[in-house]
């Protein structure tokens, strides 16, 4: 089924996880999604492709860009553990925002969530989280070009509290 | 099926837009002839139900644009619709487009021959770099064409499609990309944007040799060329739009835009973070060497040019 052939590609080139899944046992590919035997075989080829590593990191690069660009003292903060945190994010959203202030906001929010249950991370995060989501939320705010509230977004109201 | 249509005998140049180019239009705007947009990043799309639209514009560079549109042709180039997804069309985003053209006038609009949106996920492409590639095939075809028809329905203008940088190639294809894009042309009249650099990443990570591939591709098809630079990353050559144009590249366009019939446009793609890089200078330097790229095509392919 081709939609499944799409996402299952798709998914395997955000998680470096599931290839070495799949490498290791190619029957994950048709216990998770509906293949054929073509489609399987397919990804498979793609999977053991010497330059598969290139997908995955490309993926994570373009992934980190619009939180590089809006949110530089925030990843700073997270120094070591920005990778684990980057990780469990993507986890919990598996489709990019393709509003970079949106997508920046939704991570300070996830980062904020994760310190409100208790996880430790860097002295400097929780004041970096405070100065780049203000800077990004009027941002986001700004980029309200038909109608302007600045009580109409979550993120904002957010940022209000 | 053929679409209607008066080729130059000489192409235009054009760039793609992004915020660096009104400046490099105030300093050398008799080098542009077209500009090429990218409507994604003329708004804010903050998803069904937002109020106020789920489409937000950019205004101010809208109204810049529509401005310029009095003396320089504007071209759309997309890259939200993800056309070979089989998942239905995007058609709020093809209503945005529709808007835009009636504002912009395109004189043709293209779109990429890869994927970037599933059912359950997205792939960032951060406007050059990651697309998934496509599988050639029958049923992919089917779902192109489906909503190619719709979208000229739209736009009311021609439709070209772009081959593809890719990392890892699809194995065991009914097709080949270059007989897609040709059974795109021959069948629904949809021409082929060619990019050559495109083609020369892909070489550079191990792909097909850019001549040869070049020379299964559907010559009369063809009706814009891209001219672009990119950077290694992790070991791998990217389409980053983040160089000048490279030697190798300009050999390709030198040898083969001669051969391309229907050849209208010669585009410059770059990334206006690396703009501080390449540097205004290099940019008309750019703009001057595909003018006479421009004039080389016109003086080498035959007069009767347009099939």
């Amino acid at each position: 089924m081709l939609s499944e052939f799409q996402q299952a590609f798709a998914d395997l080139v955000s998680s470096p996880n599931l290839c070495r899944e799949v490498r290791e046992r190619p029957n994950v590919l048709r216990e998770r999604y509906r293949l054929d035997d073509r489609e399987a075989r397919r990804l498979l080829g793609i999977v053991t492709h010497p330059r598969m590593a290139a997908n995955c990191t490309l993926y994570r690069a373009n992934r980190l860009a619009p939180l590089a660009l809006n949110l530089p003292n925030l990843l700073r903060a997270l120094g070591p553990d920005l990778r684990h945190v980057l990780d469990a994010f993507w986890q919990e959203h598996p489709r990019t925002d393709v509003h970079f202030y949106v997508e920046s906001y939704r991570f300070c929010e996830f980062v904020r969530t994760e310190l409100e249950r208790g996880r430790r991370l860097g002295p400097d995060v929780a004041r970096a989280l405070e100065r780049d989501a203000m800077t990004v939320a009027d941002r986001l705010e700004a980029s309200h070009t038909e109608i302007y509230s600045p009580l109409r977004t979550p993120f904002t109201r957010a940022v209000d509290q | 099926m053929r679409i209607p249509q008066d080729v130059p005998a000489r192409p235009a140049v054009g760039i793609l837009n992004n915020p660096a180019v009104p400046g490099i239009m105030e300093a050398a705007g008799s080098l542009i002839e077209y500009v090429e947009v990218i409507p994604d990043r003329l708004w804010f799309d903050f998803g069904s139900g937002e109020r106020g639209g789920r489409f937000q514009k950019a205004h101010g560079t809208i109204a810049t644009l529509r401005e310029q549109s009095g003396a320089q042709t504007m071209v759309g180039h997309g890259i939200g619709l993800s056309l070979p997804s089989a998942m239905p069309l995007d058609q709020e985003m093809v209503a945005e487009i529709a808007s835009l053209n009636d504002e912009l006038h395109f004189a043709w609009y293209s779109e990429h021959l890869s994927m970037f949106l599933m059912p359950d996920r997205s792939v960032p492409n951060a406007q050059a770099g990651l697309g998934l590639p496509v599988v050639y095939d029958a049923e992919t075809f089917a779902i192109v064409r489906r909503k190619l028809g719709r979208l000229r329905s739209a736009l009311g203008c021609p439709l070209l499609m772009e081959n593809p940088t890719i990392f890892t190639p699809v194995p065991d294809m009914d097709m080949t990309e270059q007989e897609f894009l040709s059974r795109l042309w021959v069948e629904e009249g949809v021409g082929t944007l060619l990019d050559l650099h495109n083609t020369y990443a892909n070489w550079r990570n191990g792909g097909p040799e850019p001549r040869e591939y070049f020379r299964q591709i559907n010559a009369n098809a063809v009706m814009e060329i891209h001219l672009a630079g990119g950077d290694e990353l992790d070991g791998y050559y990217t389409d980053s739009h983040s160089r000048l144009t490279p030697p190798e590249v300009w050999d390709y366009a030198y040898e083969f835009g001669p051969q391309f019939p229907n050849l209208r446009g010669i585009t410059f793609e770059f990334h206006e973070s690396y703009f501080p890089r390449i540097g205004l200078d290099g940019v008309v330097a750019e703009l001057e060497a595909m003018h006479a790229l421009a004039l080389h095509v016109e003086a080498t392919r035959a007069p009767e040019h347009a099939l």
